[in-house]
């Protein structure tokens, strides 16, 4: 099989998990990286990428590069996944697809218009918890599913990490509405919503309840519910305020229950797996993500979540962020 | 005076006055802070026209994290400043930007921005205001700090610590809370001579009165401790939580180096509760957390550490 020569735009902090994960597919090739920080493109040709662009316009000029990630601030979304559908690469997009579904359609427009291929970074999908939970609902084994609860709550942007001793800022842009389209609803929210359109199909009618533990203007937690036209009722919560993180759905069915919890990665493992050159539990879902995008380009296929998928997504979010109760 | 006395009287002045006063409700702080002042026998002084506070704040951690000063701490204090010295009395809450922390952000997120709303205090980002270079030398290192004018013209200055178990200074109490007075963001360059910089930050800006905040205290498991202290003594403070924390001062490079430079005592005279109490619920530095450091540095040793950058 030929090998695809793929892009990465930004080297935030998913970025370089992307470029660790790249190299462990014999059917990718790395070629280019391109971000703003010198400091991450240096670290980057210190991982084997040999080009680095400061300017992804730069990148997209590239004619030997068949697609690319673009892992950026949500803001650079649509700009970017629009210039790149444009020069003709195929675009695997962190999620949200993008601040808003105005944005969004732009974004499958272009797409359509060049006919690439568009898959949004959607990781819990390629989780064997979150799998098996769609099996069990597929098999009927739980009945119907009347009910179900989702969640994800950590410390979202304020993660307090380290990168060679110092530790890392939390980026301006997570301070302002304007560049990110919302809170925690839109950034934690989007993974379990998704899964639930995965789970259930279409929403038929989605209530928030937004809070503002610090203080911003963007919700730091929010509790929505929503009812699906395939009769089960959701409701999610999600927020940024626990130095803990808890993900999960729980799934109440008329014949049985089941529950599927992402479980914190113990650190000593994960170190130990990092420095062995394994892929540790916590990354597995991001390679495998890669690892569908690059086998549909490959073979043709359309890659899933899709930016369909995003974009329902971005339309049920905006329905929760209109039918929004400020919790105070 | 006979010589039993005699020698009494030489301990005492050679020891530092450190309160403890444990606390029950959030509505009994300003009543806690006005006892632990009593029993250093302190009285904020008259003719004061500004005064500094500098809480503990620590990344966007909030102060259920027991990491940071407890925003009820800081409005029962500005409550008894405007009682006992003055209603008109300037108050300024100030802190530097940080290496992963920015004032402007940290003000609203930790909820101090509503705090200067509500009490008509001021906010000050020692990173942006007016501040000249001193020269200063602690132990063997020479450092040149740039000290805020606004710290050096106060007519009073008062540290909220909080304490913390850290790798690099075995433990953060009101000394390293001083390190935050450093108007230049990226302090952990001073990691390197670590005890060397706290000790000569507090030797350019010297604190009058330190009360500590252990109402919630971080740990394994994080808890609520209810113990309010002061003291005059930055260094005797230090010691004492040190006790409290079940650990040797003297084996805290900082807090003898700062004995040693003249910033203050490590004996200290405790008074109000029992020392022991506290020292019993306080939450010991986890066995798993000194296993994951140990393993740390050894995969610094091996030169391992760049793979753990993701």
């Amino acid at each position: 099989m030929e090998k695809i020569n793929l892009g990465l735009i930004g080297l935030g902090f998913i970025g370089k998990y992307h470029i660790k994960n790249c190299s462990k597919l014999d059917s990718v090739n790395l070629v280019a990286v391109a971000d703003v920080s010198k400091k991450a493109l240096n670290l980057a040709k210190s991982m084997g990428v040999k080009q680095t662009f400061t300017d992804y316009n730069e990148l997209l000029k590239e004619k030997n590069i068949d697609a690319v990630i673009i892992s950026l601030p949500t803001h650079l979304h649509e700009p970017c996944a629009t210039s790149a559908a444009e020069a003709g690469k195929h675009v695997f997009l962190e999620k949200p697809l993008a601040r808003n579904p105005e944005e969004g359609k732009k974004i499958l427009s272009a797409v359509r218009k060049n006919g690439v291929k568009l898959m949004v970074g959607y990781p819990l999908r390629f989780s064997s918890t979150f799998l098996d939970l769609k099996s069990k609902i597929e098999s009927g084994v739980l009945g119907e599913i009347q009910t179900a609860h989702a969640v994800n709550i950590a410390s979202g942007p304020f993660m307090h990490r380290a990168d060679s001793g110092a530790p890392r800022p939390v980026p301006d842009w997570w301070f302002n509405k304007e560049l990110t389209g919302g809170g925690a609803l839109i950034d934690l929210g989007s993974h379990i919503i998704n899964l639930a359109h995965w789970y259930f199909g279409e929403v038929e009618s989605i209530k928030s309840y937004l809070g503002y533990r610090f203080n911003f203007d963007i919700e730091d937690y929010a509790i929505c519910v929503a009812k699906f036209k395939s009769g089960t009722t959701v409701m999610f919560n999600v927020g940024w305020f626990s130095q803990k993180t808890a993900l999960g759905v729980d799934l109440f069915g008329t014949v049985a229950h089941a529950s599927g919890h992402r479980v914190s990665p113990s650190r000593p493992l994960t170190a130990m797996q990092l420095i062995l050159g394994l892929t540790p539990t916590f990354f597995a879902p991001f390679l495998n993500e890669i690892s569908h995008f690059i086998s549909c380009i490959s073979e043709g296929s359309q890659p899933s979540p899709s930016g369909d998928d995003g974009l329902k997504d971005l339309e049920t979010i905006a329905e929760a962020y209109r039918n929004q109760m400020r919790l105070d | 005076m006979n010589i039993k006395e005699k020698k009494q009287k030489m301990v005492k002045t050679e020891m530092s006055l450190v309160s403890l006063v444990k606390n029950e409700t959030e509505q009994e702080i300003k009543k806690s802070i006005q006892e632990a002042l009593e029993l250093i026998q302190y009285k904020f002084p008259k003719n004061i026209k500004h005064v500094v506070v500098k809480p503990n704040m620590c990344y966007y951690w909030d102060y259920t994290t027991g990491q940071t000063t407890h925003p009820k701490l800081v409005t029962a204090l500005i409550e008894l400043i405007r009682e006992q010295i003055s209603s008109d009395v300037k108050i300024s809450l100030v802190e530097a930007d940080a290496s992963a922390m920015k004032c402007k952000y940290a003000f609203k997120f930790l909820g101090f921005e509503k705090i200067a709303k509500d009490y008509g205090v001021e906010l000050v980002n020692l990173s942006e205001v007016e501040a000249e270079p001193v020269e200063v030398q602690a132990g063997t290192e020479k450092f040149q700090f740039m000290v805020p004018k606004i710290i050096k013209d106060a007519d009073l200055r008062i540290n909220l610590a909080k304490s913390k178990f850290m790798e690099m200074s075995q433990i953060s109490v009101s000394l390293k809370n001083i390190f935050g007075c450093n108007p230049y963001p990226k302090k952990f360059k001073l990691h390197n001579r670590l005890s060397e910089a706290i000790v000569g930050l507090n030797k350019v800006m010297p604190f009058d009165l330190t009360i500590f905040d252990g109402l919630i205290v971080p740990g394994s498991p994080t808890t609520k401790l209810g113990l309010i202290m002061a003291s005059q003594d930055s260094v005797a403070m230090d010691a004492t939580v040190a006790n409290i924390m079940g650990v040797n001062p003297k084996s805290v490079k900082h807090i003898m180096l700062a004995e040693k430079e003249g910033i203050g005592k490590t004996s200290f005279i405790p008074r109000g509760m029992e020392l022991k109490y506290f020292k019993e619920l306080y939450p010991k530095k986890s066995l798993k957390n000194k296993t994951i450091m140990f393993g740390y540095k050894l995969v610094c040793r091996l030169g391992l550490d760049k793979r753990l950058n993701v």
